[in-house]
């Protein structure tokens, strides 16, 4: 009895299956089509040499050997590339502290509230040039700033060791969009909690450290994964940027020669595809294994409302 | 019944969709005999239009042939995914006459050495680095439209202000020693004034000095030859004693955009600079009040053989396999070889002719003021020691590999010997691969 009445459901819903999935046909097609055969095909081809013009032809690991070889590229932009995170825990801790200032309830806050959110609207493009003139050694803001005061300067871009941590200030300018996202989880931080501790003799720097921090915590762990993935694919910033310097983009000296514009430069200039497959694919396991590093430690320092501890 | 009326809109849909792309696919309709030729260029706004105006010229003398032009291609990658695609132009510019060697390697292009023959034109009519340019491995894949060529821009006034005699320097130790003389601070050290504009590439000077980029004949990388080396050395020698990298570099960052009145010479930013033949009108133009000459670069103290070098750029044209029209591509081609396609172009864009005996064209030498520092760059053109980049599959690597080489140096990271070794190798194991 019982199968012929799943037999019955059976029949029954097929055929809205299939409607259905004829509806979504046109985003499966472009799923499978756009998205996943390339995905597997760029797997295919970084075991290849392919230079796009011809077919490719199997050459098995050479590619990955090759990046393993290349000391001044591809290790220089790993190396650029890994610099870069310690732009993330500066602009974590930043931009919750600029969220817990303004969460303060302070007449004119909406005001702060659209100063410190509107670089983010700027779009990267545009933010870069405009950060190539705040930058500039002898008109720019900084640089001028910092001769009023008789501070030393620096050449900032044309500095190889100074153009990773002027992308990083650039970078911290426009923090705005995860501050607004703190904010947001700010507000909701259940407000019995921080009244209980209040009651209990909490200062408010421990409301802060105990109730506070721990409520936010699944979206700074959300914030932080967003981070890596991005900080891993750097590439509009010294893309725009060093188009202009001596030595070509990525200058001075491949100081900012990031991953991704390796791999770019790689792919659509040097034509070499297979290799830039090869990148790209590494680029993606040391990606996934970062995040799961940070997924494996969340259990200890992330908090979900409701959770058992 | 709701089913069907579902499945019936879907399918109705798929319909309009198709309509609607078949209907977008109509081709214009042409009267008989006519012929279309796509043509994708890499020149945008005024230039476009100069370059419509020699189309229009053109269909004039043949009016069974119109073009489809597409200006603005400036990313070769696009025509190269169309070659890829099966869809190409009937003929093409490449934007980046780096991308020459590997098309031809691929055979991407349309080898031209027969047509050339039949059409009755002859290599020694035109400018030899003109013409080697379009050859990859001996076969001619590319026919120019105009060069460039690079000479040295000096500014008078500043010359006699700094005291000294109002003349080019005519070695490389007078332009040192000029360059230097140029350079001037403020009252903090900031440099406010340099001699020389650095240089966008280290080519010319590697050519100065008798360098060599390949052995044709050993199908070898010659990177770290002794001319490149000297060449290297005694930029990072110029760029030192000018106030090291970190600073010429910032201070350039300071440089408004190169055309327009922003350019650095033409607001005495910058004394002297290596560029090209566009530069007269440019001048003309945007700084008409500029006092300025034109003269060959400098050669090497004791290399006075090396006197009138120069570096060449150039306009190259392909025709792809799966042009739809090579022959009548092809007779575009000729035709903008002859004296008035040359001469007409030449006219508008302030470019160097790549046939010889249109260098020497009145049309081209008098008129308009600034043409007698362009006719500068026209005398240069037929110098005996005129080079161009060596065509290969590696090109764009090569050269951007040189040009950071020297970036390395300039920074003091890597000897000049080192720099130009790691090229070398890598290069050279790139290149290895192609064959």
């Amino acid at each position: 009895m019982a199968v012929t009445a799943s037999n019955v459901r059976r029949n029954r819903t097929w055929p809205a299956v299939r409607l259905g999935l004829l509806f979504i046909s046109p985003w499966l097609a472009g799923f499978f089509i756009f998205t996943l055969y390339p995905i597997i095909a760029s797997l295919y081809f970084s075991f290849c040499q392919y230079r796009v013009l011809t077919p490719p032809h199997w050459i098995g690991f050479q590619n990955y050997i090759d990046m393993f070889t290349d000391r001044d590229y591809f290790m220089t932009s790993l190396y650029n590339t890994f610099f870069m995170f310690i732009e993330l825990p500066i602009a974590l801790i930043l931009a919750v502290a600029i969220a817990l200032l303004l969460n303060q309830k302070v007449s004119g806050i909406s005001v702060f509230r659209t100063i410190y959110y509107l670089p983010s609207v700027v779009p990267t493009v545009a933010s870069a040039v405009l950060w190539l003139w705040v930058l500039n050694p002898q008109y720019g803001l900084i640089n001028r700033t910092l001769m009023m005061l008789h501070l030393p300067t620096t050449e900032w871009l044309s500095d190889p060791n100074w153009a990773k941590p002027a992308f990083i200030i650039m970078d911290l300018w426009s923090i705005g969009g995860g501050v607004v996202i703190y904010l947001a989880a700010l507000q909701s931080v259940p407000q019995h909690l921080l009244e209980a501790a209040e009651l209990d003799g909490a200062s408010s720097w421990q409301r802060t450290l105990h109730v506070t921090l721990p409520a936010i915590s699944p979206v700074i762990f959300f914030n932080l994964i967003l981070g890596v993935i991005n900080t891993f694919q750097y590439f509009t910033q010294t893309f725009v940027m060093t188009s202009a310097s001596p030595g070509g983009r990525g200058g001075p000296a491949n100081s900012t020669l990031f991953y991704a514009l390796y791999l770019f430069q790689n792919a659509f200039e040097n034509f070499r595809m297979g290799y830039a497959c090869a990148m790209a694919w590494f680029l993606f396991i040391i990606t996934l294994v970062a995040t799961l590093l940070i997924f494996k430690t969340s259990a200890r320092w992330v908090y979900y409302e409701g959770e058992e501890r | 019944m709701r089913r069907t009326n579902a499945l019936q809109g879907f399918y109705y849909c798929i319909l309009m969709a198709l309509v609607v792309a078949v209907t977008g696919c109509r081709r214009p309709y042409d009267k008989p005999g006519v012929i279309r030729i796509t043509i994708w260029t890499m020149w945008i706004g005024h230039e476009e239009q100069n370059f419509k105006r020699v189309l229009a010229r053109y269909h004039q003398l043949h009016p069974n042939i119109v073009f489809n032009d597409l200006g603005g291609v400036g990313d070769d990658t696009q025509t190269i995914r169309a070659i890829v695609a099966g869809v190409p132009p009937d003929i093409f510019t490449l934007s980046d006459p780096s991308y020459l060697g590997p098309l031809a390697a691929e055979g991407a292009l349309m080898p031209m050495d027969r047509w050339f023959r039949r059409s009755h034109l002859n290599a020694s009519d035109f400018i030899p680095a003109g013409i080697a340019q379009c050859r990859y491995n001996g076969k001619l894949y590319a026919m120019p439209y105009l060069l460039d060529d690079y000479a040295l821009l000096w500014n008078k006034t500043l010359f006699a202000k700094a005291g000294l005699p109002v003349r080019p320097p005519k070695t490389l130790s007078e332009l040192e020693r000029d360059a230097i003389m140029l350079t001037r601070r403020d009252s903090h050290g900031n440099l406010i004034q340099l001699g020389l504009k650095p240089l966008d590439d280290p080519f010319i000077l590697c050519k100065d000095f008798g360098g060599r980029f390949y052995d044709p004949a050993h199908h070898r990388i010659t990177a770290d030859c002794a001319g490149n080396l000297e060449a290297y050395r005694w930029y990072a020698n110029l760029i030192k004693r000018l106030g090291g990298e970190d600073q010429v570099d910032g201070f350039a960052r300071g440089f408004g955009q190169d055309q327009g009145p922003g350019n650095p010479f033409f607001t005495n930013k910058v004394a002297m600079m290596v560029n090209g033949e566009w530069n007269p009108y440019w001048t003309y133009r945007y700084a008409p009040q500029l006092k300025y000459g034109v003269a060959p670069f400098p050669y090497p103290d004791h290399m006075p053989q090396m006197a009138r070098t120069t570096f060449f750029g150039g306009n190259l044209f392909c025709i792809p396999r799966g042009s739809r029209h090579p022959r009548q591509a092809w007779k575009f081609l000729v035709w903008a070889q002859s004296r008035e396609a040359q001469v007409l172009f030449a006219g508008m864009m302030n470019n160097v002719p790549n046939i010889r005996s249109v260098l020497k064209a009145p049309e081209l030498r008098h008129g308009a003021p600034y043409k007698r520092e362009y006719s500068k760059y026209l005398d240069l053109a037929d110098s005996p020691n005129g080079h161009e980049f060596p065509v290969l599959p590696v090109t764009s690597l090569y050269r951007n590999q040189l040009i950071t080489a020297m970036d390395f140096v300039l920074y003091g990271r890597k000897t000049p010997q080192k720099a130009l070794a790691d090229v070398q190798k890598r290069v050279q194991r790139e290149l290895d691969r192609w064959q």
